[in-house]
């Protein structure tokens, strides 16, 4: 257990907050003294390594299954039972639709009853002398009031119609459990993925962590990672192991993190295949959740690869498909990042070209130089972007 | 005689922005300067210390300031955006209507159109006076051109004042040995009381089975508190989760030092002013970093990067297990109290407001 720093002897330097912004005003006492400012530095050293404890207290709790993998998911489905948030689609509509046929009858008959007894007579003399005025008001309110509702009630039937039509086209989601468990710190990509990530101080996340072999080549390398995946299945290794990892997927996590939260996010696995939505979702996620200077990590299979290689359940039932690595630093461009790096790699399939000896060599080459252009080449990518703003 | 002329919604007592408007005029006229208050509403109590904001244009006079408390949707945004005299806006932030949207539709709509009105004054304002850092911010991306942040005045007998011994007895008496962990707070669902829950569950799973959960607040959205009290009972929280509302002062004292560890998992927070309170009574706490939580709690307190309940339960056990921890953290919030000493952000108004006097309303 660290020990407190000492009770300062002057107040501490009063935080940004307390400087104004226009340059025109007063500045405060200057408390920012070399002392002062060591003193401040011992005591925000040692609330780190309080929070350091708290950590290490949440990995050992999660190691030894006192606290199970999807626990914290579980507890927030619970809640969204309770919720009128929780209600989706039809559900909510209609939730929100029985509230306003529940308002739109107004009642005439005013509450009478009152703490002083002549406040009762005159409430209800009011009420009477009122009431012939008041009927008439109201009438009309509750004859608008149930125009609105049963003009609501049309456009829920007919938006009802249209999600009806539209579920007719809508893909199965990927079930998590067809999807191969990744093992990526022996991938070809994850020296050059610790590389970028090293010296990063915050927290950094590895989505779709499987085994967590990267998390731990990332732990090795000084790096504070932990791992996230939706498969409890694939996480137990990793658990066995005491490997901070958590039960839950990439946009329900980034959800819950606190903006610049972190100092890094390697993304990989169902990157590749989200709806358009959800890539958004995420862009705007990874945007806001990543501290400003942090660093994203993102693997991918190129798409020609992914549509030969990949598993043939993820192809057929993936809701989306990878994007080209030009793709990506077009998106994360436009979201405040700068790409550092492009990284082709995995398996090689190019055709080698034939010997000049072969008859009509020059021809067959470029032939094979086609072939390889277009369908060839590396397997996977990997995208490495600093966000700066 | 100069004057800074201030309008509010609504002049409440015992509210946080009534107070700061009543308290701030006191400041500006022990100044020197004229300084009433205009209302669009004003509670029986204060009849007497408010004017009807549409009655201003019969008592204007040439180098009247205007400063608007901004919290909340009103005609009075309108009306000032109708003026010429410089505005200066002092904002306590609008909670995002994404919280209320699925919670409380009418709400939603309410605070969609205060953040509209944000918008249009911004443009407009000489001055941006901004509680936190985090509203300055909010305040620049919108247009205003100039912002200086000054905290919201706390009177020094909010975090000092008196203690009801007699409820804090009673409340000792009603859970012993239990942990306590308190958070005072409107209950409205960008507060996360659900997330305190999880907390306090997982808390009484792995460290002590006793824990309570102490709630004070008004229920500002009845959906979202019958939310949280049917996920309390179902996860069997039911005893265990306490709600108060409508205390005095001293009563909510009393709250203060009988709660063990102040938690706060807030997502939205303008300033947060019950941390404060906290820091006062000599209550640890631990907080969720977000909106103006960790500049208001700067280092006296244990701020997370996020409120898991694993992660919140951990941090209230190492406070619970190490007393030197938790007097290091009470003294330290009482440190950082000192940084909002009511008289030294009085002269902060003051010096503020001192650098627009005269200045020419903003042309947009």
């Amino acid at each position: 257990m660290p020990t407190p720093p000492a009770a300062p002897s002057s107040p501490p330097s009063p935080s940004s907050s307390a400087a104004p912004s226009d340059p025109d005003s007063d500045e405060r006492p200057d408390t920012s003294s070399a002392a002062a400012g060591a003193e401040v530095a011992d005591r925000i050293r040692y609330l780190d390594e309080v929070m350091a404890e708290i950590d290490a207290e949440v990995r050992r709790r999660r190691a030894s299954g006192d606290l199970p993998a999807g626990l914290e998911r579980e507890l927030d489905e619970l809640f969204l039972e309770f919720s009128p948030v929780g209600l989706q689609g039809r559900a909510r509509l209609r939730e929100t639709l029985s509230l306003v046929d529940g308002s739109a009858y107004v009642d005439i008959a005013v509450p009478t009853a009152s703490n002083k007894a002549v406040g009762s007579y005159i409430k209800r003399a009011v009420r009477k002398g009122l009431g012939w005025y008041m009927n008439f008001i109201v009438a009309q309110i509750v004859k608008f009031a149930w125009s609105v509702s049963r003009m609501f009630h049309v456009v829920v039937d007919h938006i009802e119609d249209l999600e009806t039509a539209v579920e007719a086209h809508r893909s199965p989601d990927l079930p998590v459990a067809v999807v191969p468990a990744s093992s990526d710190g022996a991938a070809w990509w994850a020296p050059a993925a610790t590389e970028a990530l090293a010296g990063v101080r915050d927290r950094v996340v590895v989505a779709d962590c499987g085994d967590a072999s990267l998390v731990e080549l990332l732990l090795a390398a000084g790096v504070d990672a932990y791992g996230i995946d939706p498969s409890d299945l694939a996480l137990e290794p990793a658990l066995d192991r005491g490997v901070d990892v958590r039960a839950e997927g990439l946009l329900d996590h980034l959800d819950v993190v606190a903006d610049e939260a972190l100092g890094g996010i390697v993304l990989t696995g169902s990157v590749q295949w989200l709806r358009p939505n959800e890539r958004e979702r995420l862009l705007d996620l990874v945007s806001t959740r990543l501290a400003v200077d942090g660093a994203l990590v993102l693997h991918s299979a190129s798409p020609g690869a992914w549509a030969a290689s990949a598993p043939a359940v993820v192809r057929d039932l993936a809701p989306g498909h990878p994007l080209h690595p030009e793709t990506w630093a077009h998106l994360l461009g436009g979201r405040g990042f700068a790409v550092t790096a492009t990284v082709a790699g995995g398996d090689d399939r190019r055709l080698t070209h034939v010997g000049e000896a072969t008859p009509d060599a020059g021809t067959v080459n470029a032939a094979i130089d086609a072939i390889n252009d277009l369908l060839l080449g590396p397997t996977e990518y990997l995208v490495v972007a600093t966000r700066e703003r | 005689m100069t004057a800074v002329h201030q309008f509010v919604p609504a002049l409440l007592p015992r509210d946080a922005t009534g107070d700061h408007t009543r308290a701030l005029r006191d400041a500006l006229r022990a100044a020197g300067w004229e300084s009433d208050i205009y209302v669009e509403a004003a509670h029986d109590e204060l009849q007497d210390e408010a004017t009807y904001f549409e009655e201003y244009p019969s008592r204007a006079r040439p180098g009247d300031v205007l400063l608007y408390q901004l919290g909340t949707s009103s005609p009075v945004a309108e009306f000032l955006l109708g003026r010429h005299e410089p505005l200066v806006l002092d904002y306590h932030n609008v909670t995002p209507e994404s919280y209320y949207e699925g919670w409380e539709e009418h709400t939603a709509a309410k605070v969609a159109l205060a953040r509209e009105q944000v918008a249009a004054l911004a443009p407009h304002a000489v001055l941006g006076i901004a509680d936190s850092a985090f509203n300055a911010r909010e305040l620049e991306e919108l247009g205003c051109r100039a912002t200086a942040v000054v905290p919201i005045l706390v009177d020094d007998d909010v975090v000092h004042g008196a203690v009801d011994a007699a409820e804090r007895d009673r409340l000792a008496a009603d859970h012993g040995d239990a942990t306590v962990l308190l958070f005072v707070g409107r209950i409205s669902p960008n507060k996360s009381h659900e997330r305190l829950v999880e907390a306090l569950w997982v808390y009484r799973r792995l460290y002590d089975p006793s824990a309570r959960l102490h709630l004070v607040g008004p229920t500002v959205t009845p959906s979202y508190a019958e939310a949280v009290f049917a996920f309390a009972d179902e996860l069997g929280l039911g005893d265990a989760v306490r709600h108060a509302e409508g205390l005095t002062k001293a009563e909510l004292a009393a709250w203060y030092e009988d709660g063990d560890v102040f938690v706060c998992l807030s997502e939205h927070e303008g300033f947060c002013i019950p941390l404060l309170e906290a820091m006062g009574a000599g209550t640890p706490i631990v907080a969720l970093d977000a909106g103006a939580v960790g500049e208001t709690l700067a280092d006296a307190g244990i701020l997370l990067a996020e409120a898991r309940p694993a992660t919140v339960a951990a941090a209230v056990d190492r406070i619970r297990r190490d007393d030197d921890l938790a007097a290091w953290l009470a003294d330290a919030g009482r440190r950082r109290l000192e940084d909002f000493a009511a008289a030294t952000t009085r002269q902060r108004f003051v010096d503020v407001l001192g650098g627009v006097v005269g200045r020419e309303p903003v042309v947009v």
